[in-house]
């Protein structure tokens, strides 16, 4: 009978976390979701993210639904603040001890479900010549997320509004000398979605992405890519930027045209950078503190027996989730989460059904 | 929302964060420990590095070890034939402070020009010239310090093949066995202008000529950097440690201000070939893509860069163009130059200018030099040459005390 | 010719060529030990030719090297040996590929086996550097002061004049004691170390590339190296 209510503990407060944790309510089984910041909402929260590509909704919004039904839910518990620091047993019977502060406490759970997801990949690591931390005017794509948010889209260095804004894909990710040889999925959708936005903010802006594929799968074609060409007048232009270098106030970029065979070099007076993904501090620690084979990029590896299993780790009852075990958009998250969800309450079940 | 600063606040705060990467994420193996693996296997010897040493970090965050003394000079051809102020200087520094070093008869180039140039090798021969260096100066007992920017990158991507291809290794180890030699390398190779880089606060310590009125742009070698990417001095104080340090940090530690240009990157335009058979290559892109975006975006004092090809490039480009009406005459020295000057050395005794083909005249007026004395006293040591007095200069001419802050250090 | 990339085109350049002349050059580039290191795959970013040098001035692309290797198209690989090879500036800018390709290392294989087969276009493009074969060859060293003659720098000014009237006495107002007085070369090497050079030049086979380059040249530097050579022995 303990164990039939043995909650599910989520480490991992993101949307991964929180889609979890609500699935393993909605199934009826209590859920124990332990949170390492003093908020809940993962990375659109921390990094103020602006819009989704979902249909542009307000990300606040969303995930804040997201939060309070998480909140509102009588069989979920949430500790923010909290970091899951040991953990002993084995599925039907962990036993983890957590740490709020100076404070610890031991807690049992019948299954365990990583969402400990992502951390954007540092450009000051990047082969090519970006130098983002010597130019004020060179961002990030969180960096303009919340430029975008807080509808600020301006030039770091003057405070003015950019007359010609430049993204580069790719950055961290796809690239042998860096060692992040994936593709990190979500950067041309978001970079798309966010020249869009940047059109919105400022009509008259000229905006230009530099890529090496344009990555738009399913319906991201339609809503995303082709409304930025034809209707925001977007430039997709195949050829990844070598250097960026200072010309005057502004700053000169220098890549190669292939379209039309011949080295280009375009100023502009903003250049956001499409960085990847990589796994973050968190799901790092988490994969070592409970034993869970991880791959060559660190991230928690996947697939079970079959390959197939998308939420399946290396240790039985313990289960992962979204961008943890690879570079994952919101869809692939919520998918995961859900199914980590049942996983992890038939688990507990099973268990209980054998004793 | 509200307990966060505005995002501008935000960015602003993170650009003040320098690189520092984690050597334990490295995305490439060490190319040492495969090196000391060999070793382990009895495939070939690995000379250490010798102490006193200075520890450098490289791309990564490793940690590379430069040696300060007991050092074999590997000498550059270009530097040595046509522009013998750059050795001069090296080995001057050296001299002023009472290192032990050796330079040698028993060195052949490393050929590296002529291979980039022409192809006219291969693997096995490159790599043996390297290696028969190498065995040369292990039997003396000094460390190999490189002159030639060409030989580090180009010893860089040797050394690469050689781990790496157990073939070439047989081949090159038999016909070391017929020369004799054994077949060994050494644990870091080792560029002159990192020894210099770890040498600046030193060598700042001894400045007696203020260079704080001097502006300069910064071109880093293409074969020091570029090649074997992860094997070059990065320092996040430098940059942000988001390009290669070397001479900049020098540069910086002297009191020069070092000014940034939209071409850093870019190649001089050497060639190895072109320079000497396909001029027109080298003389515009030198000149179009290098001095003269410094001349129109910085307007320096001089360029300084590290290598021999990049000396030569930039330095003897000039004169043609300056018939086109371009914008040129901007003076170029090798960071071993600049240091040597910092220090008092004679212009033309030590630097040898009269070898460099761009007017460094108003750079040393600007410095307070008076160039014409000196030129004189240069002179003066030509004539007795001329005269049959003297052989030639010797190291005792060279470090007679030129420049000191009393005479030649005017105040601004 | 090779219908798999040019259907359509009946004309280019070296039709005249044989298929398997083409491909046989083309297999002996991929035979280098050295291929695997320099050519992945290539997603065609443009960041090589971003960088290069060459680019900028001719009609020279690094990403059309490594993607007609890649395809094995063996026509266009005839043009790159042909043609292309030589504005190559060696500086390895390219190296900076994401796919960890270097294709002006491949530039490099591709010129030794236009040298090892004296092919016309790589005697052309080294004429007038015969000069400097000599000098590495024989003396280990690329350049020497004597070699600063108004007639071979013309265009480096009016210093290489004043350069060659002055070359003995300044050469002697050095004060680094293996390079004081010396024209002929740049600094002094033993006679046993050029020995051991020529011995080098000589079981790497490299002697036969230089036969393949200048005929005449060959000839000398091989009555030196082994007039040198038995002397000591």
């Amino acid at each position: 009978m303990l164990q039939e209510i043995s909650p599910v503990l989520v480490i991992g407060g993101g949307p991964g976390g929180l889609e979890a944790a609500r699935t393993v309510a909605s199934l009826g089984q209590p859920a124990l979701l332990v949170e390492r910041r003093h908020r809940l909402g993962g990375a659109p929260d921390a990094e103020h993210y602006a819009k989704l590509t979902h249909g542009f909704r307000d990300a606040e919004e969303a995930i804040g639904e997201l939060v309070a039904a998480v909140m509102g839910d009588p069989l979920v518990e949430v500790l923010t603040g909290t970091e899951v620091v040991a953990c002993a047993g084995e599925a039907g019977a962990f036993r983890v001890t957590l740490r709020h502060g100076q404070e610890t406490q031991e807690r049992l759970a019948g299954a365990i479900i990583v969402a400990t997801g992502f951390q954007h990949f540092d450009p000051g690591r990047e082969t090519q010549m970006y130098n983002y931390y010597s130019f004020p005017d060179v961002v990030t794509l969180g960096d303009m997320e919340a430029m975008l948010k807080a509808h600020q889209v301006v030039r770091p260095s003057n405070g003015q509004p950019p007359e010609r804004v430049a993204f580069i894909q790719c950055v961290g990710s796809r690239d042998r000398q860096i060692g992040n040889e994936f593709c990190s999925k979500v950067c041309c959708g978001i970079a798309s979605k966010q020249a869009i936005e940047i059109k919105q903010q400022l009509p008259q802006a000229r905006v230009f992405i530099f890529y090496i594929d344009m990555r738009m799968y399913g319906y991201w074609e339609n809503e995303l890519y082709w409304p930025a060409q034809e209707r925001y007048k977007v430039n997709y232009v195949k050829g990844i930027v070598s250097e960026i270098l200072p010309k005057g106030d502004k700053l000169l970029i220098r890549g190669e045209d292939t379209t039309m065979s011949r080295p280009m070099e375009v100023t502009v007076d903003l250049v956001v950078l499409s960085v990847g993904m990589e796994p973050s501090s968190g799901t790092r620690q988490v994969a070592r503190m409970l034993g869970l084979a991880q791959n060559k990029y660190g991230y928690i590896e996947a697939g079970g027996s079959s390959g197939l299993d998308p939420v399946a780790t290396s240790r039985p009852g313990v289960f992962v989730v979204g961008a943890a075990a690879r570079p994952a958009d919101l869809d692939d998250t919520f998918a995961t989460a859900g199914m980590a969800a049942a996983r992890a309450v038939a688990t507990i079940r099973q268990v209980a059904a054998v004793r | 929302m509200s307990e966060r600063l505005s995002p501008l606040s935000e960015i602003r705060e993170k650009k003040g964060l320098p690189v520092r990467p984690d050597p334990e994420a490295a995305p490439r193996s060490d190319l040492r420990e495969e090196l000391f693996e060999l070793e382990a296997r009895g495939e070939l010897l690995v000379q250490r590095v010798p102490e006193p040493y200075v520890e450098v970090t490289t791309k990564f965050g490793r940690v590379k070890k430069v040696p300060i003394d007991h050092l074999w000079h590997h000498k550059s051809c270009g530097q040595c034939g046509h522009i013998p102020g750059y050795t001069t200087s090296i080995l001057w520094l050296n001299r002023q402070f009472g290192l032990d070093y050796h330079d040698p008869t028993d060195q052949t180039s490393c050929t590296g020009w002529n291979y980039y140039a022409s192809a006219t090798s291969n693997a096995a021969a490159q790599i043996l010239v390297m290696c028969r260096n190498f065995a040369a100066a292990y039997e003396t007992g000094y460390y190999p310090l490189i002159h030639c920017g060409t030989s580090y990158g180009h010893y860089k991507e040797l050394r690469e093949q050689l781990v790496h291809h157990a073939d070439l290794r047989d081949q090159v180890r038999r016909v070391l066995d017929k020369l004799g030699k054994p077949l060994v390398v050494p644990e870091e190779i080792v560029h002159y202008s990192e020894w210099v880089h770890v040498m600046r606060h030193r060598i700042a310590e001894r400045q007696v000529v203020d260079m704080s009125s001097v502006t300069a742009c910064v071109h880093p070698a293409c074969h020091y950097y570029k090649i074997v990417a992860e094997d070059a001095i990065y320092d996040p104080d430098i940059y942000g440690g988001q390009r290669t340090a070397t001479v900049t940090a020098l540069l910086k530690a002297l009191g020069i201000t070092v000014a940034d240009y939209s071409t850093w990157f870019d190649c001089c335009g050497f060639g190895f070939r072109h320079i000497l058979v396909q001029r027109d290559f080298t003389r515009s892109f030198a000149v179009l893509r290098k001095i003269e975006v410094m001349r129109d975006e910085v307007d320096p004092d001089m360029t300084v860069t590290h290598d021999t090809g990049c000396v030569t490039t930039l330095d003897k480009s000039q004169f043609a163009a300056k018939a086109h009406k371009r914008r040129v005459g901007v003076p170029v020295l090798a960071d071993s130059q600049v240091a040597a000057l910092a220090m008092g050395a004679h212009p033309f005794r030590v630097l040898q200018l009269h070898w460099h083909s761009t007017d460094w005249r108003p750079l040393l007026e600007k410095l307070g030099l008076d160039w014409q004395r000196h030129w004189q006293e240069f002179e003066e040591d030509l004539a007795a040459i001329e005269r049959g007095e003297k052989p030639g200069l010797t190291w005792d001419d060279a470090e007679r005390p030129a420049l000191t802050r009393e005479r030649d250090h005017r105040a601004h | 010719m090779s219908a798999t990339w040019n259907p359509v085109k009946g004309g280019g350049a070296y039709t005249e060529v044989p298929d398997e002349e083409k491909r046989r050059l083309f297999e002996e580039v991929v035979a280098d030990p050295r291929y695997g290191d320099f050519l992945y795959g290539c997603y065609e970013c443009g960041i090589c030719v971003a960088v290069c040098p060459s680019a900028r001035f001719y009609d020279f692309s690094p990403r059309v090297i490594a993607q007609a290797l890649s395809r094995e198209d063996i026509d266009r690989f005839y043009e790159i040996l042909m043609d292309d090879i030589w504005n190559c500036a060696q500086c390895f800018s390219c190296v900076r590929c994401p796919r960890g390709n270097n294709p002006g290392g491949l530039v490099t294989l591709i010129r030794e086996v236009a040298v090892r087969h004296g092919l016309e276009r790589a005697q052309q493009a080294l004429q007038g550097y015969s000069r400097v074969i000599y000098k590495i060859m024989l003396k280990g060293n690329q350049v020497s002061p004597d070699m600063l003659q108004p007639d071979f720098f013309p265009d480096w000014g009016p210093w290489v004049r004043e350069f060659s009237q002055h070359m003995h006495t300044w050469r002697k107002a050095i004060p680094v004691d293996t390079m004081r007085n010396l024209t002929d070369a740049a600094w002094r090497t033993d006679d046993r170390t050029l020995r051991e050079l020529y011995v080098i030049w000589f079981e790497t086979g490299n002697m036969e590339v230089i036969r393949e380059v200048d005929e005449g040249l060959y000839e000398l530097l091989v009555e030196l190296m082994e007039e040198e050579l038995e002397a000591a022995s």
